[in-house]
């Protein structure tokens, strides 16, 4: 009997049963949270937590100096966040405050899983400034107050613009399809505009919607994507690809704004329209880079579209006082200063004195030049499925060669069947 | 410790001792079998009734929240098939599952046979070709991703050099071929577990058989068609059967490169269950989706195994 | 299949047969060579590519056309992702759950495997054929019960919840191969040790645990592997950063604004090392043990 190894099987296995016990216990210690009521879980979205120096730490500790309570801060990746919140919220689980995409707030406030703050802020409403403050209502209640505001602008490369002969930024949609065009050269593999596929390039697309005069979803609920004037702006996108080549292939695939950024970083792309967060993309990608950040080209009216993250608290949170109370300290006054770290817009009212706005970076204020041409995305429940897949499947299909009449009439009706479901 | 005496001769006293005799010898295979026994209950036999279940009822975030989920009869499979996502997902998974059987069982027979040769420097080239089985599928997605990638990826490039194509190609984001480039990951990726278990059917089979197969003359294809393939059909319709289910439940490839796009070019049924069940949250329509993928999994296995047996009874 | 029958079904004309075998040996060799060299290069490529770009500085990841190989080396990506404190938890939740879940399954798995294998009892033949069959209930049915049961417990989001759920998937088959293992080990010894005044406890702990152990390092390594890699169960159950797994923190690095490539592939080598290191170890036991198991059966 080889009694050796039987002793060491035995040992391996006793050690399997402490280690069972130990496993289940660390699991549990690690999976629960502790029964301290004043400690806040809050998720953010990864760009606001870059490292361990993010500037939000130092904001929180000073919170937690002034207040007592504790706050435990996660950075959960921007494209799973919205899944992550719904399945964990619905489950009972999830952070005591979260930072929102401005898009995701109805479809979460109409689940039910959101703390409505309607008294709360009431007497606050005055901070903020009130496009922003909207993006946190639906139907008639305070969801959410908001954190950053930010819209999109027309970034161009300085350089390959003057290479093309052009003097100027294009200011409206003639001279944005010019430029673009000046700027594609197939033997030097450049091109006018980089653009997005999918999501991306819907959210690149809404904008230059309005711009047309057209309309996506109105005050009453009905879509309007297949009239004239949205085909018109889909079309006119489009065909900067399909016909004239002057945006990169990366267009069918570009899935995240680091794939959008890509071919202006190379300059490859002379031109992209994006928002405040490609400033420390770009920076960090290319710092030699020699660009310019200009409003958006003017369509029959001007017009960017509305973006930014609010923060929430959870239906049902444990501390619901200590949540609004970081809230509010997150988003109040503060906010300003604690934004210009990040070189984001804060949605304060106070940022807009012209002392605040002068205080901002350069790069920042054609931003807020066209703040006020700035609009918000409908706010209708299923808008996240209506954005994700009807409208990043219309911009394929188009990008892909169907006619935009054809896929916006789907999409119309593929629309209407969404609102109704609900 | 229960230590009870028993005067069998030459048996040592010790607790163990009860299950030598009577109810105690009676129902010790049972104890030993029923920890295992109860866990598969739960976790396997429970959650496939249940999910089956489910495919009937209206099951959805709301519904659950609310604690009214209402059975709901055959609606969720008729939303299912008004989708005509569903039907490219399906067309797509018999594509996807062809393809990648048909080549892993090729190249994973093909590898076999030349590993089984006793050649100096073999088992060198046994654990290189073993890595790919090894590598977290992860990681090996997202490698493979990269090296797709549309303006710096390596495969491009490769492909360059070598007059292939004459521009880098988003191999992922056309339509066109989003499906075959992640099936090309895929056989990569399950090739060498297909090896692996045909060269350790090849090491049974007995060295006399194949020597006395060359004497009488057979080589090449025919040695390997009459003499070594009926050897090793078990083990090839073993590897046949787990490959089929690997790659019907191939989720990370798929879900890591395209997420079943561009426009659901690369979407399964798998994928297309995922999104219903934890994009939408339909709970239900997912279900439906979901045991379809399983009856078809059961119906093709049944029948494959049905047949092996039939020929091996001729 | 005898050798008869072999040759009766095999009519081989002679000529052709000859003239197969007159390719020349050494024609044959640098064929044979040159077939595992393009197989071996096809199989490792991607595995160099992913560690060549971890050491790739920041600016010639971008760069195109690629080199093939890096300018020069640098060890910045690695160090960009373990400074920040998160991939460290990842690895640690990792290996809390790996060790955990190989922990039950083997113990479970062993006295269940062994039980079928020697003792006949009601289902006897049935369970093992059953356990086979549990391999091939695909994830995705199981995921939605999953999903029920683990919010009724309140447990979504959480390692332990993942316990029970990673079991679905190793126990199966860790049994049968279990029981393929046991049923190797010949009979006669654990009579010899019943005649030497053992019980069958102790003939099983003292005689044939130990015989059997190549097994339980083959099917310990097999679970220990699949835990580890996990990324279906755990992308949808957990939720927060600080119960990630290694997979799940790797496709989280796939990010809105920047998809760090470098970085990401660092973290690909990290979390493949030590699977390939267990595996280059324990090479000659899974390989006979899961070729073996799964064929012997």
């Amino acid at each position: 009997m080889n009694m050796r190894s039987s002793s060491k099987v035995g040992a391996a296995l006793s050690a399997a049963v402490l280690g069972l016990g130990l496993g289940l216990g660390l699991g549990l210690g690690l999976g629960s949270t502790p029964a301290l009521a004043d400690n806040i879980v809050m998720w953010v979205n990864a760009p606001l937590v870059p490292g361990p120096n993010a500037p939000i730490y130092e904001e929180i500790k000073a919170f937690e100096a002034k207040t007592g309570h504790t706050v435990e801060l996660q950075a959960v990746p921007h494209m799973e966040m919205e899944r992550n919140l719904f399945v964990a919220l619905s489950g009972g689980a999830g952070p005591d405050v979260m930072a929102l995409d401005i898009a995701w707030v109805a479809g979460l406030a109409d689940a039910g899983l959101l703390a409505d703050l309607t008294d709360k802020t009431k007497p606050i409403a005055a901070q903020y400034q009130p496009g922003p403050l909207a993006s946190g209502r639906f139907q008639e209640k305070q969801y959410a107050l908001p954190l950053y505001t930010n819209n999109v602008a027309l970034f161009v490369n300085d350089r390959m613009l003057a290479d093309a002969g052009i003097a100027k930024a294009p200011s409206n949609w003639k001279e944005f399809h010019d430029a673009a065009v000046a700027m594609t050269n197939k033997e030097k593999d450049t091109y006018g505009a980089s653009f997005g596929g999918g999501r991306m390039g819907a959210f690149q697309l809404y904008s230059f919607i309005w711009q047309n005069g057209g309309e996506i979803i109105d005050e009453k609920g009905v879509p309007h994507v297949a009239e004239k004037p949205t085909v018109e702006a889909v079309d006119f996108l489009a065909k900067l690809y399909t016909q004239s080549q002057a945006m990169p292939k990366s267009v069918l695939t570009a899935g995240n704004w680091d794939e959008v950024h890509a071919p202006f970083i190379q300059e490859r792309a002379g031109m992209v329209v994006t928002g405040d967060w490609a400033l420390a993309a770009l920076a960090k990608g290319n710092p030699n880079l020699k660009y310019s950040v200009h409003p958006l080209p003017v369509g029959v009216k001007p017009a960017t579209v509305i973006g930014g993250y609010n923060l929430a608290a959870k239906a049902g949170s444990k501390s619901p006082d200590a949540s609004f109370a970081l809230i509010e300290w997150l988003t109040g006054p503060r906010s300003v200063e604690l934004m210009r770290k990040y070189e984001r817009l804060s949605a304060a009212a106070s940022a807009t004195t012209p002392e605040a706005i002068a205080a901002l970076p350069k790069q920042l204020q054609p931003f807020m030049a066209q703040a006020d041409a700035g609009r918000a995305r409908p706010v209708v429940a299923p808008w996240s499925e209506i954005h994700a897949s009807v409208f990043a499947n219309a911009w394929d299909s188009v990008i892909r060669g169907k006619p935009a009449q054809a896929a916006m009439t789907e999409a119309n009706t593929a629309i209407k069947g969404l609102l109704e479901k609900k | 410790m229960t230590a009870r005496t028993l005067n069998a001769p030459g048996l040592r006293r010790t607790w163990s001792s009860i299950f030598e005799t009577g109810l105690g010898a009676r129902i010790y295979p049972y104890l030993m079998v029923l920890p295992a026994v109860i866990i598969v209950l739960g976790v396997v036999v429970y959650p496939v009734i249940s999910g089956v279940v489910s495919s009937f009822y209206d099951v959805t975030l709301r519904t659950l929240n609310n604690g009214t989920v209402t059975f709901v009869g055959m609606r969720n499979f008729q939303r299912v098939f008004a989708d005509p996502v569903f039907v490219k997902a399906s067309v797509n998974t018999l594509i996807w599952v062809v393809l990648n059987v048909v080549a892993q069982l090729g190249l994973g027979l093909a590898l076999a046979l030349l590993l089984h040769r006793a050649m100096p420097g073999i088992g060198f080239f046994r654990s290189g070709i073993l890595v790919p089985w090894v590598v977290p599928s992860v990681v090996a997605v997202l490698t493979w991703r990269w090296m797709y990638d549309p303006s710096v990826g390596i495969v491009n490039e490769m492909l360059m050099k070598l007059g292939i194509i004459s521009d880098y190609h988003p191999w992922l984001g056309d339509t066109a071929t989003s499906l075959y480039a992640v099936t090309v990951e895929s056989i990569w990726k399950g090739t060498p577990f297909v090896m692996l278990l045909l060269l350790a059917a090849l090491q049974l089979v007995p060295r006399s058989i194949l020597e006395a197969a060359s004497m009488d003359g057979a080589s090449g294809w025919r040695k390997l068609w009459y003499v070594i393939l009926p050897q090793i059909r078990v083990s090839f319709a073993i590897a046949a059967v787990l490959t089929f289910i690997l790659t019907v439940n191939n989720f990370n490839a798929i879900w890591l490169m395209t997420e079943g796009g561009p426009l659901n070019s690369s979407e399964i049924l798998f994928t297309l269950a995922y999104k219903y069940g934890f994009q939408r949250f339909d709970l239900g329509m997912a279900s439906a989706v979901a045991t379809m993928l399983f009856v078809g999994l059961v119906i093709a296995t049944t029948l494959y195994l049905k047949l092996i047996q039939a020929r091996e009874g001729d | 299949m005898s050798l008869a029958t072999a040759s009766r079904t095999m009519p081989a004309p002679r000529s052709e047969a000859l003239r197969r075998t007159r390719t020349p040996k050494s024609l044959r060799k640098v064929l044979t060579y040159t077939t595992l060299w393009i197989a071996f290069i096809w199989a490792v490529f991607p595995f160099y590519w992913m560690i060549a770009t971890s050491l790739r500085a920041k600016d010639e990841i971008f760069q195109r056309p690629p080199a093939l190989v890096p300018h020069s080396v640098t060890f910045q990506n690695y160090i960009d992702l373990l400074v920040g404190a998160h991939f460290w938890q990842f690895a640690l939740n990792s290996l809390i759950l790996t060790v955990s879940v190989t922990l039950i399954s083997v113990a479970l798995s062993v006295t269940a495997g062994y039980a079928m294998a020697r003792h006949r009892f009601k289902g006897s033949v049935a369970l093992p054929l059953f356990m086979l069959y549990g391999q091939m209930f695909p994830p995705v049915l199981l995921l939605i019960p999953f999903y029920v049961q683990l919010r009724y417990l309140g447990w979504l989001d959480s390692l332990y919840g993942l316990i029970p759920v990673y079991l679905s998937y190793m126990l199966p088959l860790c049994v049968w191969l279990m029981r393929g293992f046991f049923a190797q080990v010949p009979h006669s010894l654990e009579d010899a040790a019943r005649m030497d005044g053992c019980t069958r406890w102790q003939a099983f702990w003292k005689v044939i645990l130990p015989m059997a152990q190549p097994g339980i390092v083959a099917v310990a390594t097999w679970v220990m592997i699949h835990t580890w890699n996990e990324f279906l169960y755990a992308s949808t159950f957990i939720l927060s950063e600080k119960n990630r797994t290694l997979p799940l923190g790797l496709s989280g690095l796939i990010g809105q604004y920047t998809t760090d490539w470098g970085v990401l592939m660092a973290g690909g080598v990290i979390t493949a090392a030590p699977i390939l290191l267990a595996f280059f170890f324990l090479q000659k036991h899974l390989v006979q043990g899961v070729g073996g198991g799964a064929v012997k059966g």
